[in-house]
């Protein structure tokens, strides 16, 4: 299987609508990520979750930290 | 084998040593406000409480002379225990159960009733928190015989140091600067987030580690000014100088053989503290560094935070934190002139 | 008894004030905090306790007090600042940081000083007690009927610096009330976790001094109780404890995700706003609902015209950080 692995906000991640913010990338774009490795930390409403990798392969990142994101936002892909 | 980063916060790489501990030791517990359920309010310990329960982990009345003492009775029992103060500034209503119980069973006791405990303690200002919420307070702890004083700068170190820790039979000061720590709701130096390996493993108490060798000069920092060391020591090498950072990640006992094979090597010193100036960790540094033999090419320095209470205003407090440029004005200052 | 229609009105003025405060300074403080909340940004960084629905126990009490009694307070100041007469004016801007502030911007909203009215606050638990023990004192050596005043939290009640000062005070027969607004956490830790007794002005019998324990976060019932008080020290009869249970509104600081309080509890707390059901007792008694709209109109203006003071001020020069560490 080729196809780059989206990385998602998922989409019970917080109940309400309404916009979270990427608090922090622990990875860097390039990188070779383990699947269930924490990717990111995301903060909706002052709570924090992490975002972990949903496969194995090369990290790009697409949305920057302090970046505000909605629930189902592709925030990066992972290349095999 | 994998060569993936597995990049942790200090937050999660100090849960994480604390989880590894709890498991393989049923006389580990921790204690503390807001340390159950909240999972500490710098995210210290958070998930243990749900892993191992309310009677290993406790949160606490605001009593820290009754919990801090506690713990020294817990570990005069043969207990592990691991003590939260939540700002290492609160330490002014409980500080005799910290230098004169913990600090001193061992000795009073000629060696026959250690204190087996770690009491970890957030320091460090730069965010608007003022003058009874911001302090370092490293030489005020590391001062007293009978503690050891640490304070990681990056996750790595958070892991190994905090296994260390718990695992010494002596009470152990585990600093953790707020700046460093990886909470969402305070800015974390992005330096600080690093690899940190799965297995448990140890950072040896008492060790400094060079983070950045160099021939020309070396700073010295702890903690958050290894950071500020390392992006001057950036910008001056685009100068033809070549910095040697050390990281202390050991406040006391100091590794005083680090500082005197970095300093008789470069010949020049500038220690960047930013606890109060006078009477603290770089008054120690470079004294230590000027009693070795050492054929200075200039006078030892030190860069620190001014001797008055941290302000509120940020207009008033960030011109007085030591920076990347401070550092590197010195630096460059010192490499101007001679010694004598 | 209830209170006379004049206090009735200068306590409600001054929780609407209050109230007025705090949702102002929720705004201000949010600025520069979004979409990342990073407490070190924005033109009010750091930590912020906001007080919305502890102000009864603020203008309840502060209503028996002259300028030359002292008040202590704590963490969370702003209703017993207001209540006490503070400058608004040099308050709000010292929680801006700026040189028109109390203390030119040296203390921030958790170190609030204003000599005028005898006002101060700090940030360690249960520390302000004992320096109201201490004013007291002074009033007492100095034959005047002077009286002290340290607001406290529940969560202060189980911290050694409540009991030695409780103890001293009745040792000596020192004028000093003791307050505290029990709002039922110290940050995440609900009050039956962390304190032996449910009723901590039951720790009054301990230290020898009379305790008092008002139940719903009512203005009128704390300005009775707090008047015998008073009057007790005022009158040579030696210290006393009131415990009030009010309620916390906001989290503990502005970025609490306050994910350990029940759920629907935030809400129905609301739902029993103090200031809300003071209104509708004063309409009942006959006060007119326009005379209330032109108080509520003239705080939010009395607030309006703080903020923009301590918008308009200046940042103080780096060099005065090194200034008044010592007199």
């Amino acid at each position: 299987m080729n196809s780059p692995v989206p990385v998602m906000i998922p989409m019970d991640l917080w109940d309400e609508e309404g916009e979270g913010v990427i608090a922090t990338w622990l990875c860097k774009t390039g990188e070779r990520v383990d699947e269930g490795a924490a990717l990111a930390e995301v903060m909706y409403e002052k709570a924090s979750m992490e975002i972990a990798a949903p496969a194995s392969g090369r990290l790009l990142i697409l949305i920057e930290a302090e970046a505000p994101v909605h629930r189902g936002q592709l925030i990066a892909r992972i290349e095999a | 084998m994998s060569v993936t980063k597995r990049r942790l916060t200090i937050a999660k790489a100090m849960s994480e040593a604390i989880a590894a501990a709890m498991d393989k030791d049923p006389s580990v517990l921790v204690l503390g406000e807001d340390i159950g359920r909240l999972g500490g309010v710098f995210g210290t310990t958070q998930g243990l409480l749900d892993r191992f329960g309310a009677d290993r982990v406790r949160d606490t009345p605001i009593s820290e002379t009754a919990f801090i003492g506690a713990a020294v009775g817990l570990a005069a029992s043969g207990m592990r225990p691991i003590v939260e103060l939540m700002f290492v500034d609160f330490f002014g209503v409980c500080m005799d159960a910290i230098y004169n119980l913990a600090a001193k069973q061992s000795y009073f006791s000629g060696g026959r009733v250690p204190c087996p405990m770690v009491l970890m303690t957030s320091v460090g200002g730069g965010y608007g928190d003022a003058g009874q919420h911001s302090q370092c307070l490293y030489a005020t702890f590391a001062h007293l015989p009978g503690l050891k004083v640490v304070m990681p700068s990056n996750s790595h170190d958070a892991k190994g140091l905090m296994l260390s820790a718990i695992a010494d039979p002596n009470p152990v000061v585990f600093m953790f600067h707020k700046a460093l720590q990886g909470m969402g709701w305070l800015g974390t130096v992005p330096g600080s987030i690093v690899h940190v390996p799965v297995e448990d493993y140890t950072v040896p108490i008492g060790r400094a580690q060079v983070a950045k060798p160099g021939q020309d000069i070396t700073l010295v920092g702890v903690g958050i000014t290894v950071h500020y060391a390392l992006e001057a020591a950036n910008s001056l090498a685009a100068e033809g100088i070549d910095a040697e950072v050390l990281d202390l990640r050991t406040i006391a006992p100091l590794d005083r053989d680090a500082i005197a094979a970095s300093v008789r090597k470069t010949r020049r010193l500038i220690v960047v503290d930013d606890d109060y100036t006078s009477f603290g960790l770089s008054a120690e540094v470079m004294a230590s560094a000027v009693e070795c033999s050492v054929d200075w090419l200039s006078t030892p320095s030190r860069l620190a935070y001014p001797d008055v209470p941290v302000p509120f205003s940020p207009a008033l407090e960030h011109p007085l934190l030591p920076s990347a440029s401070k550092i590197c004005e010195r630096v460059r200052s010192l490499l101007r002139r001679r010694a004598a | 008894m209830p209170p006379s229609l004049e206090v009735r009105l200068w306590m409600y003025t001054n929780m609407v004030k209050s109230r007025r405060y705090e949702e102002a300074i929720k705004l201000a403080y949010l600025e520069g905090k979004r979409p990342l909340f990073n407490m070190a940004k924005g033109p009010i960084p750091g930590e912020m306790h906001l007080s919305s629905g502890q102000e009864p126990c603020a203008v309840g009490v502060c209503a028996h007090l002259r300028a030359e009694d002292a008040v202590t307070a704590t963490h969370r100041p702003h209703h017993i600042a207001i209540a006490k007469g503070v400058d608004l004016n040099g308050m709000t801007a010292e929680i801006f940081g700026k040189r028109d502030g109390l203390s030119g911007g040296r203390g921030g909203h958790m170190h609030l000083f204003d000599p005028t009215v005898n006002f101060c606050c700090s940030g360690i638990v249960a520390q302000g007690m004992g320096p109201a023990v201490g004013a007291g004192l002074a009033a007492k050596l100095r034959a005047r009927d002077g009286v002290a005043v340290s607001f406290i939290g529940e969560g202060a009640a189980n911290q050694g610096a409540f009991h030695e000062s409780l103890n001293l005070a009745a040792v000596w027969n020192v004028p000093v009330i003791f307050v505290i607004e029990d709002n039922a956490w110290g940050i995440s830790v609900a009050k039956e976790s962390s304190t032996a007794i449910s009723r901590n002005s039951e720790r009054a019998a301990a230290y020898g001094m009379a305790g008092w324990f008002v139940p719903d976060n009512d203005a009128d019932e704390i300005y009775a109780v707090a008047g015998a008080a008073v009057e007790r020290a005022r009158s040579g009869h030696g210290p006393s404890l009131i415990e009030i249970q009010t309620s916390r509104l906001e989290g503990h600081f502005m970025g609490d995700a306050e994910g350990y309080r029940p759920k629907g509890e935030v809400q129905a707390l609301w739902a029993r706003d103090p200031i809300v059901s003071y209104r509708q007792r004063l309409v009942e008694s006959g006060v007119d609902d326009a005379r209330l709209g032109r108080i509520e109109r003239e705080q939010q203006v009395a607030v309006d015209a703080a903020f923009a003071f301590a918008r308009a001020s200046n940042y103080p020069e780096p060099q005065s950080a090194l200034q008044t560490v010592f007199a």
